[in-house]
């Protein structure tokens, strides 16, 4: 290579990297999270009901209000056995006795379609909710709290949190409609796990992820006991828990040991770590359990804690802190949140550095490896490597979706023009002199460069909302992304001009007669999501006021796949000899017609439906030609004053 | 990291000033009653001095729980909003009372008027709660003699140990002015009194007023030992670390990109401070070392993690200590001047982060006691301000592709009006090739600005970037010609049918903020260049019955002249096939007849 191309190559590679926009933060922020909540009086005043609750109030609940935040702590004394088989089964959220609870999840038909799972939570504590829930004192306190308090904290040790995480969702589903102004926070201590991945899949899409505050205790097991399959351990576990309870009413029972041998407490040990590590290692094993964290970690240690909302990372975490544990220290943190509460709340006021003297000058390096010292995983552990690894993958995924969310503003307003060019396209066919408006236009077009275009532009719209459907479903995406007015309303209003496009172009080049009608079998899987979108953002909204001109679009997007069926539908009734299916193409056509005529008198159809020459009016044409000719006098009146206004 | 500049140099003040406000701040708190101020003068220096005391009743602190905030009168400050979004700057409201009880009740207003007179460099200073009042008596000057252009020597304003005063838009808007520079404010590393504001009045209720008798000159507990060594003092003490901790580390949160939405949450349930700090920040490390920076979000870091203690220094002695930091300002500046062992944060994205570096530059930080977590803060938070110069150039980059769509549509306007049809209205017809033409322009147009001011709406550009003349004028011409196009695109889709008029909530951001810059920077009141939405006030109108209407037409044929004669909107619409033309020819004759554009349309 000469000088010249050199100084030239690397004249290139500079440029390269000054053009590399930074893709992630460099700054570590779990740690400074943890930071920030224990700071406040959130860990110390719910960590107090807690421990209030669970002494006083067994089995029951309590409610405390400090200034304008109401605390409503479940007791860890419950009686559900977690161990017990048919208990650790999941059951669907919406099935039952509790249907309509959590509302936000119900009537949720899933717009990924293929392999996705319903959403399941663990029966046994779903059973031990639903107790609290039907009773009046439930209720009548949580109307005090949502008449009287700004926030609500709902909290619970071992079994009380995961009643403490169904009361926040309910809640959460409750006020989404009603008071939105509320807000609801759960924080639990040492919870079992509650529900499947699709549930945490749900969490997130409502965005509630942050709702959700899990305190795990260093080497505690609850928090990963139901990564285990109860039948080997349902013995130890029952013990366990006679033991925990006991005392949780009276500390001193502490101080004696719990009843099982150290043969047993290690076989149970043992077999919670190695399936830990099974879910952990991620993948579709067979072995893997059912249950999935969901919402936010906050892990706790001798030195300090971190903060987790990425489920993968929080699993791996949960395995490579209690890979560091003892079968002892696994059941005697699970009664040491006192300590922990107090330790993390008040050592950040401490200073604190390094323990060993070499520290990074590169600020992600320095801010991983105090977050991992903070998690009791030191960078002379031999696993620093993969949890140095698996926070940076947490936060590179949680900014990257963020970047994309703002990439894709800009992508949208490339696309934008080539929208224009359509309704262009549209506004010229609706005033043009062979009056047969857009749809029609498209339908028949001959090889022009105008048509060409369009049709370009129909195409790459397309290419570009499966790509943003394809990221999403990827988890490029903010999970929330589909409720984000922005690209609700811009899908929809794809959907309205260029839906009629698809549906000629189906039409024109007989797919139909190949595959079956549009509706059924040719409609483009974004149109159905599309769909489920726009009703999701939309429901509840008040019905809107008449309209006094026609639509600049037709409001339902498949109008024109309809009058196509209905086309269909009375070329065939001629020649149908058959008396039944002559009746129902016959029921067929007049619904249409029906819904047509309601469509055409609230104004929710654009002017190129009432087109002179357009497929509807052919329709109208034909259909009107074969009631005179071919079918009985009885069926002449039928669509009298129907559509005398339209012509 | 800038080492070997004088604290004159990064100032911009002489070392003896710096000195002598000290000094008079201090003596300000002794003054004789009913004398709300010290001023001085020396008819030979160049200088004039108002020194304002401090006053100790909690009720001069906190006007209510929680922080006692409210919004400042922006009839008063023009300036202290931001501009775009209009959010008005919180100050803390018994401050700001007992500011406007000294304006109104003192000489005050005479003897600046007179400094002015004299041509003095104006000097407003305060120790301690004297602080806040120097602060809004300089903002004040700023505003009624700085931006009116009646004098041009901007004043300065010195504060020891002050408490923070007002929040993130406060410090924005003094940014955005650039005014910020002329405020410097000295804290000595553990004085707690410039942390006070950031804790929440409920968990100090009950001892605040003991600690505030500590710190008044005039009370018999003055600087007692029985009040500073007590269980009372550590717990305050404690109860302000760990709610300045809570500010901080949720600023370190926002600054290190964290995107857990349990932020969010905390955010909304728990009562986090508002106020934050601004202008020039001179942290005096105990041992005659001074520590300079001016980011906001990084002087907030080191109010925390300056304060934060030693397993050793947890004693009662170490407490009392700290307490009676908030009187050394004077010795301490004596011997650090001196001294001049200064350090200029200047980049805190260069900040090294391990505390065994033994330069000269890292010593400083040393002695400040920072910690490899506070250094990591500092540089996050100077890497925020890095991005948002990084976001500016590239929103500048835009400006080529802007001016070209521009050229276009400008074009497009002068072809209409040589058809004699207004581009108003061709547009709203749309039916030519080169209508459309427009109309893919106005779409790139919109996705240039709509993207601008999503930026400035979450906070990513500078403070400053609001007044810069260049996107003020592109915007006002961006505004002027655009703005036609999306009210005639409105109404061509007859969106008023389902969202209400333009004007009511449907007019975009890309053309409320322009007019606001616009507006702002012309000293002109709010709302009064909306030339631009005139179409939009025609469409409305022509809906209406003459009868209903009758005085908001009187009122829009006045405003059109007006704009017309200072060539605002163009006499394209006054054309024949003007859509304006005809509605008007349809008014009653009577109208027509005393109408102020009857000689503009022919009848």
């Amino acid at each position: 290579m000469n000088s010249k191309r050199l100084v030239y190559h690397l004249q290139e590679i500079r440029h390269k990297e000054a053009s590399m926009e930074p893709e992630t933060s460099q700054f570590e922020s779990s740690e400074m999270l943890a930071t920030l909540l224990a700071s406040t009086p959130l860990l110390e005043e719910s960590w107090r009901m807690c421990s209030h609750a669970n002494a006083a109030a067994q089995r029951s609940f309590a409610v405390n209000r400090v200034g304008t935040v109401a605390y409503v702590a479940f007791s860890g004394v419950q009686m559900v056995d977690c161990s017990e088989e048919s208990c650790r089964s999941l059951v669907e959220v919406e099935s039952g006795a509790n249907k309509g609870i959590f509302t936000a999840f119900s009537g949720r038909r899933l717009d990924l379609e293929g392999d996705q799972k319903p959403i399941m939570l663990h029966s046994g504590l779903l059973q031990l909710f639903l107790s609290f829930y039907y009773t009046q004192d439930f209720q009548q306190k949580m109307l005090e709290i949502l008449n009287e308090s700004k926030s609500v904290v709902f909290t619970g040790y071992s079994i009380g949190g995961a009643l403490a995480s169904l009361s926040a969702l309910w809640l959460l589903s409750v006020v989404r409609t009603t008071s939105p102004s509320l807000s609801v926070l759960c924080i639990t201590y040492g919870s079992v796990m509650l529900g499947n991945e699709s549930f945490s899949q749900a969490i997130l899409q409502e965005r509630w992820g942050g709702n959700f505050c899990h305190i795990v205790a260093h080497h505690d097991i609850v928090p990963r006991l139901l990564f285990a399959p109860s039948s080997p351990i349902v013995a130890q576990v029952r013990a366990l828990f006679n033991f925990w309870q006991l005392s949780m009413i009276s500390p001193h029972f502490m101080q004696q040991a719990s009843q099982l041998s150290n043969e047993n407490t290690a076989e149970l040990f043992d077999k919670v770590l190695s399936c830990v590590e099974v879910s952990s290692r991620g993948g579709e094993d067979e072995e893997r359990s059912p249950f999935w964290p969901f919402g936010t970690y906050l892990f706790c240690t001798d030195n300090g804690a971190i903060c987790l909302d990425n489920t993968t990372a929080i699993v791996k975490l949960l395995y490579l802190t209690l890979a560091t544990g003892s079968p002892n220290s696994s059941i005697e943190d699970h009664l040491k949140y006192e300590y922990y509460v107090g330790k993390v709340c008040w050592q950040y006021l401490q200073k604190k550095g390094f323990s060993e003297v070499y520290v990074s000058e590169s600020s992600n390096e320095a801010g991983i490896a105090l977050a991992l010292q903070s998690s009791g995983l030191p960078s002379q552990e031999p696993v620093y490597g993969t949890a140095k690894n698996c926070l940076a993958m947490a936060r590179q995924l949680g900014c990257r979706r963020n970047l994309n969310n703002a990439k894709m503003a800009v992508s949208l307003s490339k696309i934008t023009p080539l929208r224009a060019q359509i309704e262009w396209y549209k506004a010229f066919c609706d005033g043009s002199d062979d009056q047969m408006g857009y749809y029609d236009s498209f339908k028949r077009r001959s090889a022009s460069k105008r048509g060409n275009k369009v049709n370009m532009n129909r195409i790459r719209l397309g290419q570009f909302w499966d790509d943003v459907i394809n990221m999403l479903e990827n988890n490029q995406l903010t999970h929330d992304f589909h409720k984000l007015p922005k690209y609700v309303n811009a899908s929809q209003f794809y959907k309205l001009l260029v839906e009629p496009l698809e549906i000629a172009e189906y039409y024109r080049t007989c797919m139909h007669k190949k595959n079956g009608h549009y509706m059924e079998h040719g409609r483009a899987k974004r149109f159905k999501i599309f769909d489920n979108w726009w009703r999701d953002i939309r429901a509840g909204d008040k019905e809107s006021s008449p309209r006094s001109k026609f639509a600049s679009l037709t409001q339902d997007t498949c109008f024109w796949a309809q009058v196509e069926e209905a086309r269909d539908s009375v070329y065939h009734i001629t020649s149908e000899m058959d008396l039944g299916r002559r009746s129902f193409l016959l029921d067929k056509i007049e619904k249409f017609e029906q819904y047509a005529n309601g469509m055409i008198e609230r104004k929710e159809v654009s002017i190129d439906v009432l087109a002179k020459y357009s497929s509807y009016n052919l329709f109208r044409e034909e259909w009107k030609e074969v009631q005179l000719q071919v079918l009985p006098p009885r069926f002449a009146g039928i669509s009298d004053g129907t559509g005398e206004e339209v012509v | 990291m800038v080492r070997g500049m004088r604290v004159g140099e990064i100032t911009g003040l002489r070392e003896e000033v710096i000195i002598k406000a000290c000094k008079l701040s201090m003596k300000a708190h002794e003054k004789s009653p009913g004398k709300v101020y010290i001023h001085e003068k020396n008819r030979g220096s160049g200088e004039a001095f108002f020194a304002f005391p401090g006053s100790w009743s909690v009720d001069d602190w906190y006007t209510r729980n929680p922080f006692g905030e409210i919004k400042i009168d922006v009839s008063q400050f023009h300036c202290m909003k931001s501009i775009g979004n209009d959010e008005i700057a919180l100050v803390n409201e018994a401050f700001y009372r007992r500011f406007q009880e000294l304006l109104s009740k003192s000489s005050l207003l005479n003897e600046v008027e007179k400094a002015i007179s004299d041509r003095k460099q104006i000097i407003f200073t305060g120790h301690s709660s004297g602080g806040p009042i120097a602060i809004l008596t300089t903002i004040w000057f700023f505003e009624k003699y700085i931006r009116s252009n009646t004098y041009n020597i901007p004043p300065f304003c010195l504060t020891y140990g002050s408490p923070l005063l007002g929040n993130r838009i406060f410090s924005h808007a003094l940014k955005r002015e650039n005014w910020a520079r002329f405020f410097i404010h000295f804290v000595t590393k553990h004085d707690i009194v410039p942390r006070i504001m950031l804790t929440p009045l409920p968990h100090i209720e009950k001892v605040l007023h003991y600690i505030l008798d500590f710190y008044n000159p005039k009370s018999p507990y003055y600087q007692h030992e029985s009040i500073s060594k007590t269980n009372v003092a550590s717990n305050f003490f404690l109860s302000v670390l760990r709610n300045t901790l809570s500010v901080a580390s949720q600023m370190a949160c926002y600054n290190k990109g964290c995107t857990n939405l349990l932020l969010e949450t905390i955010s909304s349930i728990v009562e986090i401070s508002p106020y934050r700090p601004f202008g020039v920040f001179v942290f005096c490390t105990g041992n005659g070392k001074l520590v300079i920076l001016d980011n906001p979000d990084g002087v907030l870091q080191l109010l925390f993690f300056c304060l934060q203690l030693s397993p050793e220094e947890e004693n009662v002695d170490f407490v009392h200590g700290m307490f009676k930091e908030h009187f050394v300002y004077e010795n301490e500046l004596q011997e650090s001047l001196t001294m001049q062992d200064v350090t200029y944060l200047e980049s805190l994205v260069d900040v090294p982060l391990s505390a065994d570096a033994i330069t000269d530059d890292a010593a400083a930080l040393n002695d400040l006691g920072l910690t490899t977590r506070a250094r990591l803060c500092l540089r996050a938070a100077g890497e925020l301000e890095k991005q948002k110069l990084r976001n500016q150039r590239k929103i500048d980059s835009n400006k080529d592709t802007i001016k070209e769509a521009l050229k276009k549509i400008q074009e497009y306007k002068t072809s209409c009006e040589i058809r004699k049809v207004g581009y108003y209205d061709a547009f709203k017809i749309q039916k030519d090739t080169n209508d459309f033409d427009a109309n893919i322009k106005r779409v790139e147009l919109t996705g240039i600005w709509d993207e601008i001011i999503e930026m400035i709406k979450r906070r990513e550009l500078p403070d400053g970037f609001e007044v810069r003349k260049e996107w003020i004028e592109l915007g006002t011409v961006f505004r002027r010609l655009v703005e036609p196009l999306d009210i005639a695109n409105y109404y061509r889709h007859a969106k008023n049918e389902d969202t209400g008029p333009y004007m009511a909530g449907a007019r975009p951001r890309r053309y409320r903020f322009p007019q606001k810059w616009h507006e702002h920077a012309e000293r002109m009141p709010v709302g009064s260049s909306s030339e631009t939405t005139f179409w939009a006030e025609v469409e409305e109108l022509r809906g209406k019955p003459y009868g209903e209407v009758k005085d908001k037409i009187l009122r829009v044929e006045e405003q059109v002249l007006g704009w017309i004669s200072g060539g605002l909107i163009g006499k394209d619409v006054f054309l024949d096939e003007s859509s304006f033309t005809k509605w008007w020819r349809t008014l009653p004759f009577e109208h027509k007849l005393g109408s102020s554009l009857a000689g503009y349309i022919s009848n």
